[in-house]
């Protein structure tokens, strides 16, 4: 079962490799969709292991309703969104793919050498899920950074935010059941007040584009 | 005498299957396009029909014109004797490794290329252009992914990867693996020019790389390159195969009866590769050429992402 | 013992000797071109030799004094053991068929130039390059390599009527020279605490901060002669501008130099004592690599194009260098020789095909005055023996099997295996990312060949001088062909040079790979093992020679006799296609140059005359490109330069008379000041 767990924590991680190498929003979805289907898979593992062990059905939950949020309605939610929003086909990243891909490479790599010496997580069996869901983070964080549309922006928070989900979840295997509501609520509220502010902006600017902001200095 | 019949039985299973291999592949994609498409066999008559036909030469063409096809087919061949499709019958000295592998499919392609400049034709040009960012880009990526399977294995010969990961009880489910695995995958369909890095049908020179560099060649010299191409191809799935999803330890028999059932399940695991590669094939679109970085960028990820996970994270 | 001593100094009077000649006999050019090249070809010979045996057969170092003189530190000794004979070797080889071939190569100069005074020149350069190597003492070292790096200067400009050659001479000049001070200060600092110059010696009063500041000279000292990224920038100048016989020299043998002096002083004198050192030459080697090979892919002038693979091999053997410096530190000795021998074997392997590529650049330019590319084309019907020459050196330098720069790829890459273990992190990371750019630079190496050759020597010509070539002199494809067929045999038999290396990596490190060797040459045909790892290439070359004959009978049987019918090339039913429908050298490399925009900065413009699409009258498309580290390195650092001494101008240089009696003053009033706290 871990080995499992394990292959599935990396694949995790290189789907946000494929996050940063797609280049239109509609893929950002898509890519998010199967990365959280992956986490749904993986928690779900983990609900199945701690039923048959201890009965409790609290994972089980969390999985349905990971599947139920991240994979259908958030990504629903921003399709439509994208779908009222004015789209101009231009690119959308700096400078070029294979450069930032590479740039995530040396994220990845810096993660693990730095990761590996905290003591606590140099133990058996956390090791390698931890660490792969702290690059996650920081990774979600550079496609932050990377893209110049707000869409990238709220997909990039989005991935954050699974990278915290799996961080916790991996390293526990189990969070109390009222810290998991807590979140995705607050997960709930971020996106359809991001949502909305990208209606308004895009009404305002007719564009998305947050490199106008800097049109606001002085 | 062991080395002799393993010789035999690696070049006959090898021939015989590599046309098979692409026959299912084009009979998948025409399934998926509503046509019942060419019949399964249909490269062994192709192949039979070009032996027999006049060769039309290129007046501008030299010598390196003619030896290419006969120097990509040794190479192809030579290739397949280092590939083991059955870890029970094994030679006594072994004198390859992955290494050897790779420079052998380099010695292949540099002529190939050397070849489709020979005409003097514009096409030729083109094709080899683009060959050769295309396999430059991809270079490092095989490399580093064998080495990773190398270094599991603490061997670069390719027998013993194969007894290493025999031992392994599921090695698809080991993180380390399954990301080669999908590494090496994305090599096999830039290597074999297939659909997204090449389309293997067309002749538009928009989207045309290794039909470019062939498109001069007739007769025999073009049986020889196609015949080359595929048994390239069937040993890099037999590669992919036999590492990542070994078999023999599972059969009980010996002697002779075992190698058949060995070889038996070798070309069952060979056909569920072949219809995952025209899967792969019928559910992208070719990719634009300045996009095949991108590719070739996450194709080195997987790599280094599996050799992370087992170098660093010692899993 | 004796032996050794006196056929070097046998070497040492032949090549004085041809100095000589060539000097006396300057009226005749075409007696005093074959006389002085076959004196230098006797004293290779007996170099040879006399390396050879030293290495193979003598186990205590040569010590030839030649002066002692009262002045201090100034005495001339050499001293020749295991490590400078393997170099000796790779340099005779290299001036033997060098020689031969500037026997035909120098006709083109006959009645334009001084021919003498170019043999004068070559037969001190060499000497001079001998003196490097064997130098007993640091002092004598430096003398040495003074001489090589003015003589090289000499000889680089030798075509002084271009304006191009003056300038990449004072390029070179400028570069060596500041590399050289680097060396300068850190032999100072080593007499400064061993109050002596003997690099032989022990090192051990030296304290380990200075090691590491000696380290850091010593590595940009020696890496701006070997031309590594970001000091490399008068290579690709300096080596197209020489005559193609010196080119192949410097390329072959005076980058080496470096590697030698690195291997001297740091890991012979000074002794590893940090990781980092090897860390910091690994990494500059993978950076040199690609970037040199990036920048070869793109030339479209031959011999720049062939400077540039220079850079990238010197790359990789700064990687295997590297590995090794940090096996070393580790203490890990097997694996230390691996790596040492993958480098030492790369290096002697360059030299060999990196010397037939330049001879046969220079076949080329005798015989078409082009080293553009794009003029070229259709050659090998016209020079076929040239042609498979440097067909033969291009497959060598892309690594490919069955010729000797495989052999040695494979070496550095099983270095690079034996060093990755379980639980070094960082390092781990460092040695797979040097497998991943190893890789990617012998894929762009091959492609930058493949290049090479498709376009000049094959296709239709481009021009009316590549339609009148005709086929060199008969001595200059014999030189060629000496240095490929070696490539070719040590690339089958890689045993033969190897267990030279051997014993040069038995006196560096202690630690012997293939001790188990015995008898003679039948040793040769063993497969390359490392640890249970084997290849044998020779059984590769019969199995494909074999393939290939029953696939020709096969054929026959199945499909008859082999009629062919000759046609022209396809041209899709429009008129005949001419020479300018190929591909041209910058078509070729223009998928690479738009992938890697940020190493190039390339521009492009288009100037069209009448509609573009339907009736164009002419278009003019212009791409060019520039070396990103002139431009964002050099550049700004030579303004500043250039300002700051400007202003210092006016600041010091007052031309009054009484401010300069002021600084004159305030000197004496220091040093005398000095004196008392000191």
């Amino acid at each position: 079962m871990d080995n499992f767990l394990d292959a599935l924590s990396v694949l995790i991680l290189f789907s946000s490799f494929v996050l940063v190498a797609n280049k239109r929003a509609k893929s950002y979805i898509k890519t998010f969709r199967m990365q959280s289907a992956l986490i749904a898979l993986a928690t779900g593992i983990m609900g199945i292991e701690s039923f048959f062990a201890d009965g409790h059905i609290d994972i089980l939950i969390v999985c349905v309703l990971i599947i139920a949020l991240k994979v259908i309605y958030i990504p629903n939610l921003l399709n439509k969104t994208l779908a009222n929003v004015e789209y101009k086909v231009e690119k959308d990243f700096f400078y070029n793919i294979p450069l930032l891909i590479f740039i995530c490479c040396s994220i990845t790599a810096f993660c693990y050498t730095c990761i590996l010496t905290i003591h606590g997580i140099n133990t058996d069996v956390l090791n390698m899920q931890v660490v792969n869901s702290i690059a996650l983070i920081l990774i979600g964080l550079f496609f932050m950074i990377s893209r110049k549309k707000i869409i990238g922006q709220m997909v990039g928070f989005l991935v954050i935010e699974n990278g915290l989900f799996v961080a916790a979840i991996f390293s526990t295997h189990g969070m109390p059941f009222i810290v998991d509501l807590g979140i995705f609520i607050d997960l709930i509220t971020a996106i359809m007040i991001m949502g909305i502010m990208a209606f308004k902006i895009n009404e305002k600017f007719d564009s998305i584009d947050i490199n106008k902001l800097k049109n606001l200095r002085g | 005498m062991k080395n002799a019949l393993y010789v035999l039985v690696q070049l006959f299973v090898i021939l015989l299957l590599a046309p098979l291999v692409n026959g299912i592949i084009k009979k998948i994609k025409a399934f998926s396009q509503k046509r019942r498409g060419a019949p399964v066999l249909q490269m062994y008559f192709d192949l039979w029909k070009l032996f027999r036909k006049q060769a039309v030469v290129s007046e501008t063409s030299s010598w390196i014109f003619k030896a290419a096809p006969y120097i990509v087919f040794s190479t192809a061949i030579i290739a397949a004797l280092l590939v083991p499709v059955s870890t029970l019958l094994t030679p006594n000295a072994f004198f390859g490794d992955v290494i050897l592998l790779v420079s052998l499919f380099a010695l292949g392609r540099f002529f190939m290329t050397l070849a489709a400049l020979d005409t003097g034709g514009t096409f030729g040009g083109m094709g080899s252009s683009r060959e050769v960012m295309i396999s430059s880009l991809i270079e490092p990526s095989l490399l580093v992914s064998v080495f990773t399977i190398g270094l599991i294995s603490k061997s670069t010969t390719i027998l013993a990867m194969m007894n290493t990961t025999k031992n392994i009880t599921f090695p698809l489910a080991q993180p380390a693996f399954i990301m080669v695995f999908l590494a090496l995958f994305t090599i096999i369909i830039a290597e074999t020019s297939r659909i997204p890095v090449d389309d293997p049908e067309t002749h538009l020179e928009l989207t045309m790389v290794h039909e470019a560099m062939i498109l001069e060649y007739s007769g025999r010299h073009l049986a020889l390159i196609e015949l080359g191409a595929v048994v390239k191809q069937l040993v890099f799935i037999t590669l992919l195969v036999n590492i990542f999803i070994p078999h023999d330890q599972l059969i009980a028999l010996a002697g002779v009866s075992g190698l058949l059932l060995s070889l038996l399940i070798y070309v069952v695991k060979v056909i569920l590769i072949a219809v995952l590669m025209a899967i792969a094939e019928i559910s992208t679109v070719k990719l634009r050429l300045f996009s095949v970085p991108n590719l070739a960028a996450l194709s080195f990820i997987l790599a280094f992402l599996g050799f992370l996970q087992y170098f660093v994270l010692w899993r | 013992m004796l032996l050794p001593g006196i056929l070097f100094k046998a070497a040492i009077f032949l090549f004085i000797f041809a100095a000589f000649a060539s000097l006396v006999l300057m009226k005749y050019h075409k007696l005093c071109n074959i006389a002085a090249n076959i004196i230098c070809i006797a004293a290779s010979i007996v170099g040879i030799s006399v390396a050879a045996m030293q290495i193979l057969y003598y186990s205590d170092n040569v010590i030839i004094d030649i002066y002692h003189s009262a002045i201090p530190f100034l005495t001339i000794n050499l001293k020749i053991d295991a490590l400078s004979s393997f170099f000796l070797l790779a340099l005779f080889l290299l001036v033997l068929c060098v020689s031969i071939y500037s026997i035909g190569y120098n006709s083109h100069y006959y009645g334009k130039r001084n021919v003498g005074l170019f043999n004068l020149l070559y037969a001190t350069f060499i000497l001079s390059m001998f003196f490097v190597i064997t130098s007993g003492n640091a002092v004598f070292f430096f003398i040495a390599w003074e001489a090589m790096s003015l003589l090289s200067y000499l000889l680089v400009v030798f075509e002084s009527e271009n304006e191009a050659n003056q300038r990449a001479g004072t390029l070179y000049i400028i570069m060596t020279h500041i590399g050289t001070a680097f060396l300068l200060i850190g032999f100072m600092i080593m007499f400064s605490y061993t109050k002596s110059f003997d690099m032989f010696a022990d090192s051990s009063a030296i304290p380990a901060f200075a090691k590491n500041i000696m380290f850091i000279l010593f590595l940009i000292g020696f890496g701006t002669k070997a031309g590594v990224v970001p000091v490399h920038i008068w290579l690709p100048h300096a080596h197209p501008a020489a005559p193609s016989n010196i080119s192949a020299l410097m390329s072959g043998i005076m980058i080496k130099t470096a590697i030698y002096g690195l291997l001297r002083f740091v890991f012979m004198y000074m002794g590893i004592q940090n990781k980092w050192w090897g860390v910091a030459i690994l990494i500059i080697g993978i950076i040199t690599a690609i970037i040199g090979v990036s920048y070869a892919f793109i030339e479209k002038n031959i011999k720049r194009l062939l400077a540039y693979s220079s850079i990238e091999n010197i790359g990789i053997l700064f990687i295997g260098l590297g590995v090794a410096f940090i096996a070393k530190a580790q203490g890990n000795l097997t694996v230390c020789a691996l790596a040492i021998t993958a480098a030492l074997f790369h290096s002697f392997n360059h030299t060999l095909f990196k010397g037939s590529l330049f001879l046969g650049a220079g076949s080329v330019h005798y015989a078409t005055h082009s080293k553009n590319m794009e003029e070229l084309g259709g050659l090998i019907k016209k020079m076929p023996v040239t042609a498979i020459f440097m067909l033969g050196g291009a497959l060598a330098v892309s690594a490919i099997v069955p010729f000797n720069g495989f052999a040695s790829e494979w070496l550095t890459f099983q270095s690079l295996f034996a060093n990755i273990a379980l639980g070094q992190a960082g390092l781990n990371i460092a040695f797979i990312l040097a497998v991943a750019a190893l890789a990617m630079a012998g894929a762009f190496a091959a492609a930058c060949f493949i290049k090479l050759f498709g376009i000049s020597f094959l296709g239709k010509p481009r021009s009316k001088y590549a339609a009148n070539a005709k086929e060199v002199p008969a001595v200059m494809n014999i030189a060629m062909g000496i240095l490929t067929s070696f490539c070719l045999l040590i690339g089958l038999f890689p045993m033969l040079v190897l267990r030279f290396i051997d014993k040069v990596v038995f006196s560096l490190v202690g630690s012997s790979i293939f001790g188990q060797f015995q008898g003679g040459f039948l040793t040769a045909a063993y497969p390359l093992k490392i640890a249970e790892n084997a290849i044998s290439p020779f059984t590769i070359l019969i199995a494909i020679i074999g393939v290939i004959l029953l696939t020709l009978i096969i054929i026959r049987i199945i499909g008859g006799k082999y009629i062919e019918r000759k046609y022209g090339t396809w041209d899709c039913g429009y008129e005949a296609l001419n020479a300018r429908m190929q591909y041209s050298a910058t078509g070729f490399s223009n998928p690479i140059k738009i992938i890697f925009k940020l190493l190039f900065q390339p521009t492009r413009r288009l100037k069209v005359e009448g509609n573009l699409v339907y009736h164009p009258k002419s278009i003019e498309y212009i791409t060019s490109f520039e070396s990103v580290f002139e431009k964002y390195l050099y550049s700004p650092l030579l303004n500043k330069t250039r300002n700051f001494s400007r202003k210092a101008k006016f600041l010091i240089q007052t031309g009054s008379i009484n401010t300069y009696l002021i600084y004159i003053f305030i000197v004496v009033i220091a040093l005398i000041l000095y004196n008392r706290l000191v």
